[in-house]
């Protein structure tokens, strides 16, 4: 009979071989399938005196040729390069929208400058004047524009970042429902390995890896529990807990992360630990070039805005009335932490300094008031000031705060703890308009103008003077400068008093915000005046000025132009979406090299199942002969009774 | 040995695909495009410079418009300048004939009538406009027409002192214009220094403009004028220079017609018969319009007496008027020179502008166009390597042992 079971034995192993090598065969292109083999043994001796007699063998299980190590770094690769290819698909929209040699700024902005030259030529003609301001208009337009853009894509990070946590969900769900049945197999199957349920758990695990890094640990029943962030739980055994999208407390146009845990409240998610994959890329795409490329860009129309309307300011219109504002500019925005206890009764505003234009960084700012102190931290480099009041900020060198922009609390002391943001150039493109709508109120003229009059008898002359300041403009009456010979000098009487100045050719003499240069020998007693730019039509003297801004390096602590603060922002958009580009070659090189190790290992090779498919056949075909004989051999037992 | 699993063959066969693929499409961009930056990404550094660069070419550009335009508005002040002056010579010309001793009263008449055409034709002239209907010398107030005034009368000058520039360069802001104050009214009367002038004289002394002989000996009367006063006794001639009623000491002599007569660092001379008590005046030279010495010509002429102090009156009259036209001639010369030279500049700035511009567009083009042959080349490698890969694809992907089975 021992044979028969023996054959019986051998024919069983040989069918779970072929089953085996089936399953394998018709998983071989499923995602995470790891491939199986039977481990067979030889079943129990039996002892006799002849010594112990085989009794044919035993297929112990059925396992997954498996290796932890390369699986688990492949996980790793992958959540690295999923965040790197999300960042990178994310900045080359910026890449392409700066870049455009046609749509970006640059064209724009020399488009504005040429409409201010072309104001130089014709300062009295309305058509010119019109294309300066229409060419203003464009200039807005375009920043308007641009900015759009910019924050269609913010809206666009924040619409999938609020996907992203519907898809870790899910997959948290699924997670927590296959450790259950995990649990459920394993004690059903007398501790076998439920090998597919296994392959799907790593299968979700890995998937949930490129929507955002995770860390794994094996709990003794053999559950995994998976923990994102710094150590805060996702799934607990059977138990998964929510991410949730929620607004940003400081900054409500920005959608952030909290995790509501199965028993308990919610927190919100510490977004600089929020790593890898998908949601990684997302968040660090966020905060590392989108927040940056908007100040930068904010920071060119701030600055425009400031530099423009101080010098328009300064000249006439058509209309012989001083300059007003030609760009509208706002304020600095400013948020309170949904946090602060006195949230709906302190308030934050700031304001632009008259140094704004080269002061302004493209970094946001944070305000926080604990014990007594107001500390502002620059995000960009965490770089602080702090001091008992706001208007007295200073530095670890007590070098004042002087970063374009000033704070004003609606009423100090604020509570303690609180908390507030300070975003000074993100509104900056979005905020500028045009605030001039008649061609003639562009102030193209100075509003003074200077007369060497006829009656002098010297040969000094006067030039065609600058100012400052408009505070003493209009003059209540023309400005005399007078000569006295025997003192050799000027003093200005008239509408303005002022001096005596000692003269000496080519010296500026200043007063009131009124500068003239008087060169030559004047003689005792001639006068220079300084009068009302009546009339003064044909005057481009501010025209040439405001012009002349284009090429100014007015910007960064005066060492930048316009162009060359956007240079600088599409070179940094540039050269951080190469790197990223080159970052996620690298991981995806990476996460290549971990698929071929995994599958080295665990994938399926056709001609090797083929070959198994053969073997088993064979040794199928083999235990059946071996029944065969036994039972030929019984049938001669029996013959013998015939 | 290394052990390959199905899915790798495929895996590998289709990443290599999509790379070759998109490496392909890149040059294909690249060639189609003529651009060798399509996102800043490619090359951030010439991405960023390209941009300055493009800048700085449209500053250029913008300059040689603004060169064009000061080129139009200095062309025309020109033209406008030597008309000017033809009328200058018209009026000169005129003047010199009227001091022909033998003209009739009709002859003066007629040279009296054309020089009040050259008068008009002048006023026209300084009153001029531009294309667009700008004053061309009424400074900044281009809409105030600068001139009004007729013979006899003070022209009046509306308009200001004022100089339109244009930025021709990055440093240069060219003066487009000059004022009709500068061009037609801020004429040194006399010699520049001083301005000699005659009283209600009986003699037939006559006084001429006098010149400088020191700069810097000259010293101004402290009352505003020099009196040089003649007395007749005896038959000698002798005179004396006052400063208002005080003798300057030194300046007195017995008189010799046309003999100089000295002042503080310059001299006068005086010709003919002074009678006694007959005086001149020596007044610093102010500036006097070019209108206003016309104005005064023609009155001279019409008003001109037959009486021997008449005479001598009409000498001096007629012979300052044709001093202070050839100081307005040389004034509006002076002015027309440095409309000339400007005009040259702005030529050289032309030449070095384009230049420029040229060294610009190479700059630009070096670092954004695609080098055509390598990309074709290119295009061409990666198209081989494309075909090998799906090649060899095919051919690793067709084995399979179940074909044997």
């Amino acid at each position: 009979m021992s044979i028969f079971s023996v054959g019986i034995s051998a024919l069983n192993a040989a069918q779970v071989g072929v089953q085996t090598a089936s399953h394998n065969i018709a998983n071989a292109s499923t995602a995470g399938y790891t491939r199986q083999q039977i481990i067979q043994t030889t079943a129990t001796p039996m002892f006799t005196g002849g010594g112990y007699v085989g009794q044919g063998t035993d297929v112990q299980t059925i396992q997954r040729v498996y290796n932890q190590y390369v699986n688990s770094q492949l996980m790793t690769a992958q959540t690295g390069a999923s965040e790197m290819d999300t960042y990178s698909t994310q900045i080359q929209q910026i890449d392409n929208l700066l870049g455009d040699p046609n749509a970006g700024l640059t064209p724009a902005l020399s488009a504005f400058f040429k409409g201010m030259q072309e104001l130089t030529a014709n300062p009295s003609s309305i058509s010119s004047r019109q294309a300066a301001l229409s060419a203003g208009q464009s200039l807005v337009s375009s920043f308007q524009s641009l900015n759009d853009q910019i924050t269609q894509i913010r809206d666009g990070v924040n619409q999938q970042i609020t996907d992203e946590v519907t898809n870790i969900n899910a997959l948290a769900t699924q997670l927590a429902d296959i450790n259950q049945r995990i649990i459920l197999a394993q004690a059903t199957g007398a501790n076998q390995p439920p090998n597919d349920l296994l392959d799907q758990r790593d299968q979700i695990l890995t998937n949930l890896n490129k929507e955002v890094r995770t860390q794994t640990v094996q709990q003794s029943d053999g559950t995994f529990s998976v923990f994102i962030g710094n150590g805060q739980p996702l799934v607990v055994g059977s138990q998964a807990s929510q991410l949730q999208a929620v607004q940003d407390s400081s900054d409500p146009r920005s959608t952030t992360l909290a995790l509501k845990a199965t028993y308990g409240s919610t927190m919100t998610l510490n977004e600089s630990l929020i790593t890898g994959g998908k949601l990684g890329g997302l968040l660090s795409f966020r905060s590392q070039s989108l927040d940056s490329a908007q100040n930068a860009l904010g920071r060119i129309a701030i600055s425009l805005g400031q530099n423009f309307n101080d010098i328009h300011k300064l000249g006439q219109d058509l209309t012989g009335t001083l300059g007003a504002d030609f760009f509208n500019m706002t304020t600095p925005a400013t948020y309170s932490s949904e946090l602060n206890p006195d949230k709906t009764t302190v308030s934050l505003t700031a304001q632009f300094t008259s140094t704004a234009a080269s002061d302004l960084t493209t970094s946001d700012y944070q305000l926080i008031y604990k014990g007594g102190t107001y500390t502002v931290t620059r995000l960009s480099d965490n770089k602080t000031w702090s001091g008992g009041n706001l208007s007295s900020l200073v530095d670890s060198s007590s070098q004042p705060f002087a970063e374009g922009f000033t704070l004003t609390l609606s009423s100090a002391p604020p509570a303690d703890g609180d908390m507030f943001k300070i975003e000074p150039t993100r509104n900056g493109a979005q905020d500028i308009s045009v605030l001039i709508t008649d061609p003639r109120n562009i102030a193209a003229a100075l509003p003074i103008r200077t007369v060497t009059p006829t009656t002098n008898t010297g040969t000094a002359k006067i030039d065609a003077g600058s100012i400052t300041s408009v505070a003493s403009m209009p003059l209540s009456s023309d400005v005399i400068l007078t000569y006295n010979g025997a003192t050799n000098q000027f003093s200005a009487s008239g509408g303005l008093t002022a001096g005596p100045f000692a003269y000496t050719a080519g010296q500026p003499i200043s007063f009131n915000g009124i500068t003239v240069t008087i060169t030559g020998n004047p003689a005792d007693g001639d006068t220079f005046l300084i009068q009302n730019n009546a009339n003064g039509v044909s005057d481009n003297r501010n025209a040439v000025a405001l012009g002349a801004l284009q090429t100014g390096k007015t910007m960064v602590g005066g060492t930048a132009s316009y162009a060359e603060a956007y240079a600088q922002l599409v070179s940094e958009v540039g050269n951080k979406a190469r790197q990223v580009q080159v970052a996620a070659d690298a991981q995806q090189a990476l996460a290549d090299q971990a698929q071929s190790a995994r599958d080295q290992v665990s994938g399926v090779n056709l001609d090797e199942e083929a070959a198994k498919l053969l073997q088993y056949q064979q040794a199928y075909q083999a235990a059946a002969k071996m029944i065969d004989i036994t039972s030929k051999l019984f049938d001669q037992i029996l013959a013998l009774n015939s | 040995m290394i052990r390959i699993s199905t899915g790798m063959i495929y895996d590998a066969g289709v990443r290599a695909i999509n790379e070759q693929t998109a490496a392909a499409l890149k040059i294909q961009q690249q060639a189609a495009s003529g651009r060798r930056i399509l996102t800043p990404s490619d090359d951030p550094v010439a991405a960023a410079r390209a941009l300055v660069v493009s800048q700085a070419a449209d500053v250029v550009t913008q300059y040689g418009a603004n060169q064009e335009n000061a080129k139009t508005a200095l062309s025309l002040e020109d033209t406008q300048l030597m008309n000017a002056n033809d009328v200058l010579g018209q009026v000169r010309d005129l003047a010199v004939k009227a001091l022909n001793g033998s003209l009739s009263a009709s002859d003066r008449q007629s040279i009296a009538t054309q020089l009040r055409a050259s008068y008009d034709q002048l006023l026209g002239i300084a009153n001029s406009t531009d294309g667009t209907g700008q004053y061309l010398f009424s400074g900044y107030m281009g809409d105030t027409k600068p001139f009004a005034g007729a013979v006899g009368g003070a022209m009046q000058y509306a308009g200001d002192d004022g100089q339109r520039t244009l930025q021709v360069s990055a440093t240069r802001h060219l003066e487009t214009s000059d004022s009709g104050l500068d061009i037609f009214q801020r004429i040194g009367n006399g010699n520049g220094t001083f301005t000699t002038d005659f009283g209600s004289n009986t003699g037939t002394g006559v006084i001429d403009g006098g010149t400088v002989t020191n700069p810097a000996a000259w010293s101004a009367p402290t009352s505003g004028s020099y009196t040089l006063r003649f007395t007749v006794s005896g038959g000698v001639t002798t005179y004396q220079v006052y400063d208002g009623a005080t003798a300057v000491a030194g300046l007195s002599g017995t008189y010799t017609s046309g003999q100089p007569i000295a002042l503080p660092g310059s001299q006068v001379t005086v010709t003919g018969a002074p009678a006694n008590n007959d005086t001149f005046t020596i007044t610093p030279s102010s500036s006097q319009s070019v209108f206003d010495t016309i104005s005064n010509l023609i009155t001279a002429i019409e008003g001109a007496s037959t009486t021997p102090a008449g005479q001598a009156a009409y000498q001096m009259d007629v012979g300052g008027a044709i001093g202070g036209i050839d100081r307005a001639a040389g004034n509006i010369m002076r002015v027309d020179t440095a409309v000339g030279s400007r005009l040259a500049e702005i030529d050289s700035l032309a030449t070095a502008n384009s230049a420029v511009s040229l060294q610009y567009q190479q700059t630009l083009s070096n670092l954004q166009d695609v080098d055509m042959t390598q990309a074709l080349s290119d295009l061409t490698r990666k198209q081989v390597e494309l075909e090998a890969a799906q090649k060899s694809f095919v051919a690793t992907s067709k084995l399979s042992l179940f074909d044997y089975l």
